[in-house]
């Protein structure tokens, strides 16, 4: 029998360490960002340590201050990555050295999938082929909303709530 | 003593960890690994039970002298109700 593990350690550490301490990070979600793929504090994510330069597609983990972002890589640079969240409309230009992790499996709900799956690796390509339609509706809708507002405001009607 | 709710248990790579999720992981970001022992207690402990209860079920699964197996359980339980993970 082993005996159980002291989880007092772990928990105070950062991410960067949990990777080099355990070679792997399994934690919750945060943030709407990477919807629909990732729910936030219902799905779970295992991120391993960046080992190699991250190619398109993959999700990588980057800190932006004190914060931990994990977006997909568009497309690498000489000095770093142009990376967006699946559900965001701004790319960003991330240098290698804040890139310490990338997504390798998580879980949908239960369901168990590995960033190397030919349905996964299909989903991945479709989110990022149909975002110039995705944000044409978005402006769209958010032209709409405005007009909807200005005639409002016009009228000097207010909406129910 | 019970493990509170809010926690999902993952296996990645053959190994198993406790994750937050929903409320409690506005609290606790992290992960719990859990080796075999652990992972059986956890599963154990998922509903309510006393720590007689608890050393009675690990002697009941491995072979391991009574005091060993208290003091484990007693140490596993001791690190979740100091971490706020159980009840």
């Amino acid at each position: 029998m082993d005996s159980p593990n002291n989880v007092e350690d772990t928990q105070k550490l950062k991410i960067e360490e949990v990777l080099l301490r355990e070679g792997k990070y399994v934690g919750p979600t945060v943030g709407t960002s990477m919807l629909p793929m990732l729910k936030q504090r219902r799905d779970t994510i295992v991120v391993r340590p960046k080992t190699e330069k991250l190619k398109p597609l993959d999700v990588a983990l980057y800190r932006r201050g004190n914060n931990y972002v994990l977006h997909r890589v568009l497309y690498p640079t000489e000095s770093g990555y142009v990376i967006r969240g699946d559900n965001c409309y701004a790319d960003e230009i991330v240098p290698e050295e804040d890139v310490f992790g990338v997504l390798t499996e998580f879980f949908h709900k239960d369901k168990h999938v590995l960033c190397t799956d030919e349905s996964y690796l299909r989903y991945a390509r479709r989110i990022v082929k149909n975002y110039p339609r995705r944000r044409f509706w978005m402006r769209l809708k958010q032209k709409i909303k405005n007009a909807v507002k200005s005639v409002l405001k016009f009228f000097g009607w207010k909406r129910k709530k | 003593m019970k493990i509170k709710k809010g926690f999902v248990v993952r296996t990645v790579g053959g190994e198993c960890v406790a994750v937050p999720v929903g409320e409690m992981s506005k609290n606790f970001h992290g992960m719990i690994n859990l080796n075999g022992t652990a992972e059986f207690l956890w599963n154990f402990y998922s509903e309510e039970h006393s720590l007689d209860e608890g050393v009675a079920a690990l002697l009941n699964e491995y072979d391991v002298d009574e005091s060993l197996a208290r003091a484990d359980v007693e140490r596993f339980m001791g690190i979740l109700l100091k971490n706020g993970f159980a009840e």
